[in-house]
């Protein structure tokens, strides 16, 4: 297959991806709360896109995926899209240091990833002058997002996989080398 | 690894940064904020009618299993709130003498007075789309004349500020977020200060009164409406929870609770249609 074909069925497939979550996140998660506390699925995208594809892709969909977040949150724009970008580099670069067939990797990522990100977001808010963003009870915080991302890390990595690696091809997004040749 | 692949990584984050921190400048600079601004603005104009349909299908499935599993309780809130409903028509009716009259002090002393704006009547539709804020989206925005600025009110007393107004929506920054501030009074004016929120799960705090001024549990502040102030004079904010002073503080220690009911969701809001004068 052309390789400018599969980039543009990639980039098609992950839009439809990130826009059923971004659906997920304003509606189910928005409903549910503990102590005040909602989910966020966003941290998923990049966090399965690395640990599918290598560093540089999560930290693509990472900017995308935050950015595509950034448009209906009332933070700083651009905000989710360093987090992101940040954090989908450095789980594929921790995940290229580990053995990606290992059953623990995509749970243990999915946890410490997603609440590295939500505390990175409310320090990188702070020093953006919202300071109300480390005001908050990150106890439960933390809690909820961690068993949120838990639960719903392999759903997400199914609709990544399906993005990234259409028909089972493993051509990566960003090139076929990138991966270093490991397997899924 | 490939020398040149690594290098190609590092660049491809590089650039990435430097494309997001150039995107939060843009944003935070108050010149160039309108960019960033009618960007959020056309995607929520977008989004706004298929996250609708999708809430449409979800709600009922949602409110059924919430019935079957509140029915009881339900009921019961449903005949207080009646009974609630009747007891303010009748004090209503009480007080429109007393209205009107304050109404002419008012005019008298050049003040805005809330009862004399004209209001839009706006659903909250989200409430929390960050859990780092404390804000609620409106399913009104600037094609009904809600605007940046306008102050929003609910049952009890000021609800907050809008600090984003798209096409059909808009975002309300609620009195207790951390960036909130409003300026208020006594209503013998004694007390003058800011109230500041200090996020969802904190108390709000009135700060900037004098060490030992004379205070009362229970005592409600309203906006001040002084000048340059953000909110019309006259809306109840907060209630006084405690108070003392601490040898040597330049100010009092108050601890302040909305009057507006932020701990449920505001179903529905008024919007004044009042903006800081220039």
């Amino acid at each position: 297959m052309d390789p400018a074909t599969v980039s543009l069925r990639v980039a098609l497939r992950l839009a439809v991806v990130i826009l059923i979550l971004l659906l997920v996140q304003s509606t189910v998660m928005l409903s549910i709360r503990i102590d005040g506390v909602h989910p966020d699925i966003v941290w998923l995208l990049p966090i399965t896109a690395a640990l599918l594809d290598g560093p540089e892709t999560g930290a693509i969909v990472g900017f995308w995926s935050g950015l595509a977040f950034d448009l209906i949150l009332p933070t700083p724009m651009g905000l989710s899209a360093l987090v992101g970008c940040l954090l989908g580099y450095s789980v594929g670069a921790a995940a290229n240091a580990a053995d990606r067939r290992a059953t623990w990797l995509t749970p243990v990522a999915a946890l410490l990833g997603s609440v590295a990100a939500d505390m990175l977001f409310a320090v990188l808010g702070a020093i953006f002058g919202q300071q109300q963003m480390v005001q908050i009870n990150f106890f439960a915080l933390f809690f909820v997002i961690a068993a949120s991302s838990l639960i719903l890390v392999l759903p997400v990595k199914r609709m990544m996989r399906w993005a990234l690696l259409p028909d089972g091809d493993r051509r990566s997004m960003v090139s076929a080398s990138s991966t270093d040749g490991r397997s899924w | 690894m490939p020398r040149s692949r690594r290098s190609r990584r590092t660049l491809t984050v590089v650039v990435l940064v430097v494309l997001s921190l150039t995107i939060i400048s843009v944003d935070l600079n108050g010149r160039t904020h309108g960019l960033t601004s009618g960007v959020k603005s056309v995607a929520n104009t977008l989004f706004s009618p298929i996250r609708g349909v999708v809430v449409d299908i979800l709600s009922p499935i949602g409110n059924f299993f919430a019935g079957s599993l509140h029915y009881g309780s339900l009921q019961a809130e449903n005949e207080k709130l009646q009974a609630t409903v009747g007891k303010m028509r009748a004090e209503q009716t009480e007080k429109a003498f007393q209205n009107a009259q304050l109404s002419k002090l008012m005019a008298l002393q050049n003040l805005p007075y809330l009862q004399s704006l004209s209001t839009i009547t706006a659903q909250s539709i989200n409430q929390d789309n960050s859990n780092f804020t404390s804000t609620i989206t409106i399913d009104k925005g600037r094609s009904a004349g809600v605007d940046v600025g306008m102050p929003v009110v609910a049952a009890g007393g000021l609800a907050g500020q809008v600090i984003q107004s798209f096409h059909n929506s808009a975002v309300v920054q609620l009195v207790n977020d951390g960036l909130s501030k409003v300026g208020v009074t006594s209503t013998n004016g004694v007390v003058t200060g800011t109230v500041d929120g200090q996020g969802p799960e904190e108390s709000m705090t009135l700060d900037q009164v004098m060490p030992l001024t004379t205070l009362q549990k229970g005592e409600i502040v309203y906006t001040s409406g002084l000048d340059a102030s953000e909110f019309p004079a006259g809306i109840p904010v907060a209630r006084i929870d405690k108070f003392h002073t601490t040898p040597g503080a330049v100010q009092e220690t108050i601890t302040v609770s909305p009057e507006a009911d932020l701990s449920q969701t505001l179903s529905y809001v008024d919007v004044v249609q009042w903006t800081p004068p220039p």
